[in-house]
């Protein structure tokens, strides 16, 4: 009998070696266990969901200027620009919530999919990341210049509203958008083509496609990245 | 560049403690409030942050600690004015706004309903993704506790959120 105890810190990356070999032992028997992380699992992507569109958002002038008003003798243009760009507004959340409430799903089955171990997808510390073929071809991969022949097709090249580089993909059964930081390719919006087959009887708002798509223009600040830029940004490492 | 790194480390973490506010506070205009105090408690106390040391570990700890504070004195207020309708306040800025209300007010009205100190853990292990160590010396208790207060939280969002 696995306790939640153990199973949730399975689930977090936060049990040994051997835990690790236990609870994998054991949902490889147990189809209720595979259930009950099932519904962890659930529970996390949604509170991802549900609260992942803040970090993007665009914070209020009231909250940056406390601390912009102490280096007001600092002439920094890279904060002047976020400035101006943070009153353009996005969408916003309306749009986000909707989208965001439609693809929790496509969240947890992408991590169902792509398990721990191979694959394309890799949860680290509760935040789903790009590895393998898909890290690589969001490293590398030009949207204008793709061979026929890519497992991964690229998408849109775009700046969140943080000033990240994001990019959407699909790739057989999963589509989404990846988002460069520090630690590699974040990935906060997932869809996996099982629900839009429409399997377990997930209610469907439209196509994983154009749900990303969606996604990723109200993600988006200013335009897409044209050829040029994207190769530009791509060679200087996505910063 | 040493006078600038602590604000320009904190309008970084800005996108993060909104999110945490957000976590701990049911609505936006409640996180933005505690974020706003939380920022002014930092920069008042930045002589106590230590150059080298976590700025985000440092900022969180602000900012719970507010919270706490802020939550007594809301139940205090409370008892005296007339209690506030449970849930959010959906407001009648038209059909969308109460749309996305239904459609994400389900996640607040479960985290809402922990109780406080399982709302924390679960914000900081769940919502900012730190690790378990990391969320312990934050909260300042031990590792058993966190993981008790932790499974226990997921147990009741589960039973909340996966019972329909």
């Amino acid at each position: 009998m696995i306790e939640d105890e153990l199973l949730i810190a399975y689930a977090d990356g936060e049990c040994s070696e051997a835990e690790r070999a236990q609870v994998e032992q054991a949902l490889a028997e147990d189809p209720a266990l595979r259930e009950r992380l099932e519904r962890h699992r659930r529970v996390a992507a949604r509170l991802g969901v549900h609260y992942g569109p803040i970090v993007e958002a665009p914070v209020p002038d009231r909250l940056s200027d406390l601390l912009r008003k102490q280096e007001a003798d600092v002439i920094d243009f890279a904060a002047a620009r976020e400035t101006r760009e943070s009153r353009r507004r996005l969408p916003g959340w309306g749009n986000w919530g909707a989208i965001a409430a439609s693809l929790a799903v496509g969240l947890f089955a992408g991590q169902l999919a792509f398990p721990n171990r191979g694959g394309v997808v890799e949860n680290r510390q509760g935040a789903l990341m790009a590895r393998g073929e898909l890290a690589e071809a969001l490293n590398v991969q030009l949207a204008s210049a793709q061979p026929e022949s890519a497992r991964v097709r690229i998408g849109v090249s775009f700046q969140n509203a943080a000033g990240q580089y994001c990019r959407s993909f699909e790739t057989g059964k999963l589509a989404g958008i990846g988002c460069r930081s520090q630690e590699g390719w974040s990935l906060p919006i997932t869809h996996s083509a099982d629900e839009a087959a429409g399997k377990g009887g997930y209610r469907q708002a439209g196509s994983g496609d154009a749900l990303v798509m969606q996604a990723a223009e109200a993600m988006m600040r200013g335009a897409a990245l044209d050829a040029e830029s994207e190769r530009k940004v791509r060679d200087n490492g996505w910063r | 560049m040493a006078t600038g790194t602590f604000e320009e480390g904190m309008l970084a973490l800005l996108p993060r403690l909104r999110r945490f506010a957000r976590s701990l506070a049911r609505n936006e205009a409640d996180a933005d409030d505690l974020c706003q105090l939380s920022i002014e408690r930092a920069l008042k106390s930045r002589d106590q942050w230590q150059q080298g040391t976590r700025l985000d570990a440092w900022m969180y700890r602000i900012m719970r600690n507010m919270w706490i504070d802020e939550a007594r004195a809301r139940t205090r207020r409370a008892a005296t004015f007339a209690p506030e309708e449970d849930g959010l306040d959906v407001g009648d800025d038209g059909h969308e706004a109460i749309e996305r209300n239904v459609a994400v007010g389900e996640v607040d009205r479960a985290m809402a309903k922990l109780p406080e100190e399982q709302r924390e853990v679960i914000a900081l292990v769940l919502v900012e993704g730190l690790a378990y160590k990391e969320a312990a010396e934050i909260l300042d208790i031990p590792m058993g506790t966190l993981t008790s207060r932790l499974v226990r939280g997921r147990q009741a969002l589960v039973q909340m959120l996966e019972a329909a």
